[in-house]
């Protein structure tokens, strides 16, 4: 297996636009959740959601973006980014031997959202020309493969919220064992349609709105913790072998050592203490890794009852007595959740973590929960945690539970 | 009065955020971004800023001028079609319903 490098960051987030103004704004604990002012947050019970500030007309020229939905909008522009921040790590490649692996949740639902709008509550049939190439799950993989002239496989996972865990991981593989010489791999959502706001409702997972503060509604292991906050995003990642890195010079941001997966298989929404604790156990094992190589953790952190608490105990599972030494963050708190592009923003947060020396902050944490115990660095970022590695883990409705282990790039495990 | 050319511009222009100096005649629609499948849509819009309906019948059109004949010809063909009944029903406003 070859080791990998991530030469490139992109992204498009609720904490900013650039690596440098994510970091800033995460170090400090700066929320990205707002009040949503749309005509139609007035029919949402709590009408919250973290956004991104993004102007379409400055990057893609109109033509063009009429084809793209917002997830995809906002993947091409992260991919965009991620390759140009790369020092060319696309130059002079086989172009067979590029891939892109993208992960979202719920692809182009303002698309569909729109279309349905139109049949239903128009109750015309003038559906628009691009509704399928612009709704369907695999079109941002496939406008960042055309972006960029890349011919290998361009594949979409979609396992809800660790699909772009799933995506970086699956990446991994193929350059590890020597398929691919270049991969762009993370993941985008832009769930904030109606229909999908009043889905997500409807399922009694988000969290209520602070009406004092809005932007501390999503309250990670917090006891008084009442749900998720959805968010819109995408992050993406340049990788590639090491030692193509190396030679050609690039700013290395950081390695991936493993990745692993289980399925819960047991339950749709209810998490599992034994599927999560199987998943970090997998990554630790593909990474040749023990839990004390083990330095720090982006914790899923959802703000739901249920995850958090089973979270806490499946980090207690796999670390025993080490668990309470290791800082955990749950950067949902500030970020909201993005979905199927949350794991690949969590994984952009723990790389720049390590390169920064900072924890960073798991933020509206007020009342702690017994059940809830571990370090989970409230409040208030940490400054000098020199972490070689850090865990970002990502546990999805459906079960499907994915693990990345990172080292970063001056990292001494091998 | 307003031709149909002009009509397409400012559509092209506002819309697609095309500027208006490239938007002539002879202007291929693939230089201006617009390729087959551009086309659908193009004339999905033109089908609600010019109230007509496209028959079913797949048409081939590669520069403005094409579009705006093709566009010409659809309008006098379905006034044709509907002059009898708006002799007789003179407040028609509109070729479809709203």
């Amino acid at each position: 297996m070859r080791r990998v490098a991530i030469s490139g960051i992109g992204m498009v987030s609720p904490l900013g636009n650039s690596t440098a103004e994510v970091m800033a704004h995460a170090r400090a604990g700066r929320s990205g959740v707002r009040r949503l002012e749309t005509p139609f947050a007035s029919r949402l019970a709590a009408p919250i959601a973290a956004t991104v500030r993004f102007d379409e007309g400055d990057d893609f020229d109109a033509v063009s973006a009429r084809m793209l939905d917002r997830f995809s909008l906002l993947a091409m522009f992260a991919a965009n980014q991620a390759v140009h921040g790369s020092s060319d790590a696309l130059a002079g490649i086989d172009r067979a031997r590029g891939g892109v692996f993208v992960g979202t949740g719920m692809g182009g639902t303002h698309t569909m959202d729109s279309g349905y709008q139109t049949l239903y509550g128009e109750n015309s049939d003038r559906i628009k020309p691009f509704t399928i190439l612009m709704g369907m799950h695999n079109a941002a993989a496939a406008w960042i493969g055309i972006e960029h002239d890349l011919r290998g496989p361009n594949m979409t996972y979609s396992t809800a919220c660790s699909s772009s865990t799933v995506a970086i991981g699956e990446a991994w593989m193929r350059v590890a064992c020597g398929q691919l010489d270049v991969a762009i791999a993370g993941g985008s959502e832009a769930p904030l349609s109606p229909g999908s706001l009043k889905a997500w409702e409807a399922l009694h997972t988000v969290a209520t709105m602070d009406t004092e503060c809005p932007s501390a509604s999503c309250r990670p292991f917090s006891k008084d913790r009442s749900g998720m906050v959805l968010g819109e995003g995408a992050a993406m990642l340049v990788l590639e072998p090491w030692d193509r890195a190396v030679a050609r010079g690039a700013l290395i941001h950081g390695e991936i050592l493993g990745y692993g997966q289980s399925n819960d298989a047991s339950h749709i929404t209810r998490p599992s203490v034994e599927g999560q604790a199987a998943a970090m156990r997998a990554a630790l094992l593909v990474a040749r890794a023990d839990p004390h190589d083990v330095d720090a953790i982006n914790a899923h952190g959802t703000g739901t009852q249920a995850n958090d608490r089973t979270e806490t105990a499946a980090i207690r599972a796999v670390f025993g007595v080490r668990a309470d030494h290791i800082p955990i963050s749950a950067t949902k708190a500030m970020h909201g959740h993005l979905l199927g592009a949350g794991g690949a923003l969590e994984c952009v947060l723990s790389l720049l973590a390590m390169q920064h020396e900072v924890a960073l902050p798991t933020m509206h944490l007020q009342q702690p929960d017994p059940d809830c115990d571990l370090d989970y660095v409230p409040n208030m970022a940490r400054a000098g945690v020199a972490a070689r590695v850090t865990l970002s883990n990502s546990f999805a409705f459906g079960g499907t539970n994915a693990v990345l282990v990172l080292q970063r790039a001056d990292g001494a495990m091998r | 009065m307003t031709t149909t050319f002009e009509r397409l511009s400012a559509i092209l222009a506002k819309d697609y955020k095309l500027p208006p100096e490239r938007l002539t005649p002879d202007a291929p629609l693939e230089t201006l971004g617009i390729d087959s499948l551009g086309t659908v849509e193009l004339l999905w819009n033109i089908e609600d800023a010019f109230e007509i309906k496209l028959p079913p019948e797949p048409v081939e059109l590669t520069t403005l001028g094409d579009v705006v004949r093709y566009v010409d010809e659809l309008i006098a063909r379905q006034a044709m079609t509907l002059a009898p009944a708006a002799s007789a029903a003179p407040m028609v406003p509109s070729l479809r319903s709203p």
